[in-house]
């Protein structure tokens, strides 16, 4: 069997600022996308179903795709805001951001042309917003939770930020492309921005605890951290690759939500351990603390 | 002995793995699914599956209302108060508004129907004049709890098996109604938990001035037996036979005298067509709404006026269509609810349906992503480590910790939902995720040939798991206890994963791996 390698950067050929420079910029046009996503829009990313109110339709259509499609912005009134096929079974989910019309009369509506209701799903506007104010407190106490237990654990200032704020970046970041490429905040998604707290943070702890913790020179420490550290990171990475992609196919949507951001996350947790922390704990080592 | 001592976590993993099994597998665990309500278990194993995965219809939904507490009743009964309160208020009758005697001075007053705001409530309380120390939103616990009763019993009448009506409290402290019903079309469950239910029969008959006047003459409590709904015969309608209480049925049947529904030979109704100029009628009232009208026959009017009926106090309802006896019969049997449900499109509830075909599709569509995305972790630690001693126990230990984690589940009757597969998946990913850090840990720096460098390098490679452990649990412990719809389930697998993952399959490994390095 053929074995690969994490493969050695050579470190020293690149300033602190050079290894900060490129996940700080990815971060900061992440905050502007959010930012300005916010200005405009009200909010820091599209909020779904769960959150505005609205229901939620997945329907099989006797129909070949195009004909399927227009057969169902026929069919209903008012036309759905989003119409996706699941390739796996020939079914239709569709979105009503609304919730004037009841998810009764759109399921008749449904069942008068003939398609066959698979799944209904209703959230009011009041419970939605209800559900929105949980999902953000938690996410937030999630996030300062796991800042005070690194705080906890490292108790030197530099080493504890440089994880937390690769952490705050590995969300920022999937919230940024989840806008770019039109994905709604589901309760899904928030679980996997839970989620992403949590596995982030492995690897960073990984990288501090072998380079303040061990004896060992830095660029040595660094080595082993990242064998191990990219190792469980791609192997997470290509779990949730293919569990997003069975799942879209299948048409799971919850599994492809929390499939989808995690990539995102992960991904990027690949360049925000390794260049951001990294370079933060490179200076810590040589300059921040008097030798 | 030694080899005991040594390997004492591989030995409890065993156990622990065996124990789960035996949840999972045995028919002695969880025998009895046709009792558990609101589940359906499946096939060879004890697991439970939720509506996501087995079908069937969720709504979840506050009640409606509007509480005044500590109010002064001044020595006034209840059924005063409750009229006192309707007469203030423009959308409410007598029925929506529940006295509840709490101490002997007074007690809350509460309005269970759609429009009225606290401070209305405030203001008719003021107008009738009782004091009150505080209006809100909301209703009271003996009104949910009854309202959960008679849901549930509605569920049961309705032959809808396997129903559950519960209640849950946010940690926010806010309250909702909880109705799973499993196999059922959602519009089906929404009418039957929509209606109140309050079914009585009215007498309508004409006065000495030839105006026409309407009197309650039966409510639910009257009744002693409600039979079940029977077609009706030729030219007759469905009908729900009755048999009305003894201590009620003479003040009956002097009433029908009085109004002259009893008169003698029987009264002809004509409400539907004529209500100014018909016989004295019964009405059949349900949720103040007249859903039939009926004279009497010639024989009963006969019984009535010798006194014998009330001997033998049989009575039928008369309905226009089966399916309204149905519905009569079973609201006569569970009762009204005290509080409706706030479902519909201005209220705040969520309620979803899942077609039982889609849920059996669902269950084997994550069975095979969750398959093949422990495939894929697979794959990638046999492409780094390329060990056979290395790569096979951590797939198989990370794969125990879902199957502990499942005969938990099936152990307590936890039901599986989309959300704790993706919960199951996530602790497969951590729990690689630990075993490469004990296993890169182990391995590093040359061989491992003494038990002392081995336990010293474990114990390292333990203070990181540890601390990636905390932060999991941190991070995932708000959607455990926040009501969070559907993720409850993903965020407590999740955590329990990390909690098994950590203080029993990662130390085992380390000893499996021990045992396979340092021979």
């Amino acid at each position: 069997m053929v074995a690969f390698e994490v493969p050695e950067i050579d470190y020293t050929r690149y300033t602190n600022r050079q290894l900060a420079a490129v996940p700080l910029v990815i971060l900061a046009v992440a905050l502007l996308i959010v930012g300005g996503w916010y200005v405009a829009t009200g909010a820091p990313v599209d909020p779904g179903v769960d959150f505005t109110g609205g229901a939620e339709l997945r329907v099989a259509v006797d129909a070949p795709d195009g004909q399927a499609r227009e057969r169902i912005q026929q069919t209903f009134d008012p036309a759905p805001e989003s119409i996706r096929s699941v390739p796996s079974d020939d079914t239709y989910i569709l979105t009503f951001q609304t919730d004037e019309t009841g998810v009764s009369a759109l399921e008749t509506q449904a069942r008068d042309a003939g398609f066959e209701v698979q799944s209904s799903y209703t959230v009011s506007a009041s419970f939605g917003s209800r559900t929105q104010g949980l999902a953000l407190g938690g996410v937030a106490f999630a996030f300062l939770g796991m800042s005070v237990l690194v705080f906890l654990m490292f108790r030197t200032f530099v080493p504890s930020i440089a994880v937390v704020v690769s952490a705050f970046s590995d969300i920022v970041v999937p919230v940024a492309l989840m806008n770019l490429l039109g994905i709604e905040l589901t309760l899904g998604t928030v679980a996997a921005l839970l989620m992403l707290i949590g596995y982030s943070v492995d690897s960073d702890i990984l990288l501090n605890n072998h380079i303040l913790r061990r004896s060992g020179g830095f660029y040595e420490s660094t080595h082993r951290a990242m064998r191990t550290g990219v190792t469980m990171t791609l192997t997470s990475l290509s779990a949730m690759i293919v569990m997003t992609l069975v799942a879209t196919m299948f048409g799971i949507q919850l599994l492809a939500a929390i499939g989808t951001v995690l990539v995102f996350g992960l991904a990027t947790d690949l360049i925000n351990t390794y260049m951001l922390n990294l370079s933060l704990l490179r200076w810590y080592k040589y300059e921040g603390v008097a030798n | 002995m030694g080899t005991i001592r040594d390997n004492w976590r591989v030995i409890l993993l065993a156990l622990v793995l065996c124990a789960s099994l035996f949840a999972l597998f045995s028919p002695t665990v969880g025998g009895n699914d046709t009792d558990t309500p609101g589940l359906a278990s499946a096939g060879v194993t004890n697991l439970q599956y939720g509506l996501q995965l087995s079908g069937g219809t969720r709504i979840r939904a506050p009640l409606v209302g509007v509480t005044a507490e500590g109010v002064e009743f001044d020595g006034t009964e209840p059924p005063q108060i409750e009229r006192d309160v309707a007469a203030g208020l423009d959308n409410a009758t007598v029925a929506d508004v529940i006295v509840r005697e709490e101490s002997q001075t007074g007690g809350t007053v509460e309005v269970t129907t759609d429009g009225v705001t606290p401070a209305q409530l405030g203001t008719a309380l003021d107008a009738a004049g009782y004091s009150y120390e505080a209006t809100r939103g909301g209703v009271t616990e003996a009104t949910r709890s009854q309202t959960v009763d008679v849901l549930s019993n509605k569920i049961n009448e309705a032959g809808l098996s396997g129903g559950t009506v519960q209640q849950i409290t946010t940690p926010t402290g806010e309250n909702f109604v909880l109705v799973e019903v499993p196999d059922e079309n959602r519009q089906e469950v929404v009418d039957l938990v929509n209606e109140r239910g309050s079914v009585r029969v009215d007498a309508y008959y004409a006065t000495d001035d030839g105006a026409y006047e309407q009197t309650t003459v039966l409510e639910r409590d009257d009744f002693q037996s409600i039979g079940t709904a029977e077609q009706g015969g030729e030219g007759q309608q469905p009908r729900v036979p009755v048999v009305v209480r003894e201590d009620v049925a003479p003040t009956f049947q002097e009433e029908m005298i009085r109004s002259g529904v009893a008169q003698p030979g029987g009264s002809q109704c004509r409400y539907s067509m004529s209500p100014n100029n018909t016989d004295p009628c019964l009405l059949l009232v349900v949720d103040g709404e007249v859903v039939n009208s009926f004279g009497m026959s010639p024989g009963l009017a006969r019984g009535m006026q010798s006194g014998d009926w009330a001997q033998d106090p049989r009575f039928v309802l008369q309905t226009q269509n089966f399916s309204g006896a149905q519905d009569v019969a079973i609201n006569l049997r569970a009762g009204a609810l005290p509080a409706a449900l706030d479902i519909g499109p201005d209220g705040a509830g969520t309620s979803s349906y899942i077609a039982p075909g889609q849920g059996q599709r669902f269950r084997t569509d994550s069975l095979i992503t969750g398959v093949i995305a422990v495939f894929a972790v697979a794959g990638v630690v046999f492409l780094r480590y390329g060990e056979v001693e290395v790569a096979v126990p951590m797939i198989v230990t990370a794969l125990s910790e879902v199957v502990i984690l499942l005969g938990f589940a099936a152990g307590i009757g936890y039901p599986l939902d989309l959300s704790v597969i993706a919960g199951f998946i996530a602790v497969i990913g951590t729990g690689v995720d630990d075993l490469i850090i004990i296993a890169d840990e182990v391995m590093a720096q040359g061989d491992v040939n003494s038990r002392r460098v081995f336990q010293s390098r474990f114990r390292k490679a333990f203070w990181v798991i540890g601390a990636a452990a905390a932060t999991t649990i941190i991070a995932m412990s708000p959607l455990a206890v926040l009501s969070l719809g559907d993720l409850q389930g993903f965020a407590i697998f999740t955590i329990l994963g990390v909690i098994v993952g950590v203080l029993l399959t990662r130390p085992a490994y380390g000893d499996i791996l021990r045992a396979l390095l340092t021979r």
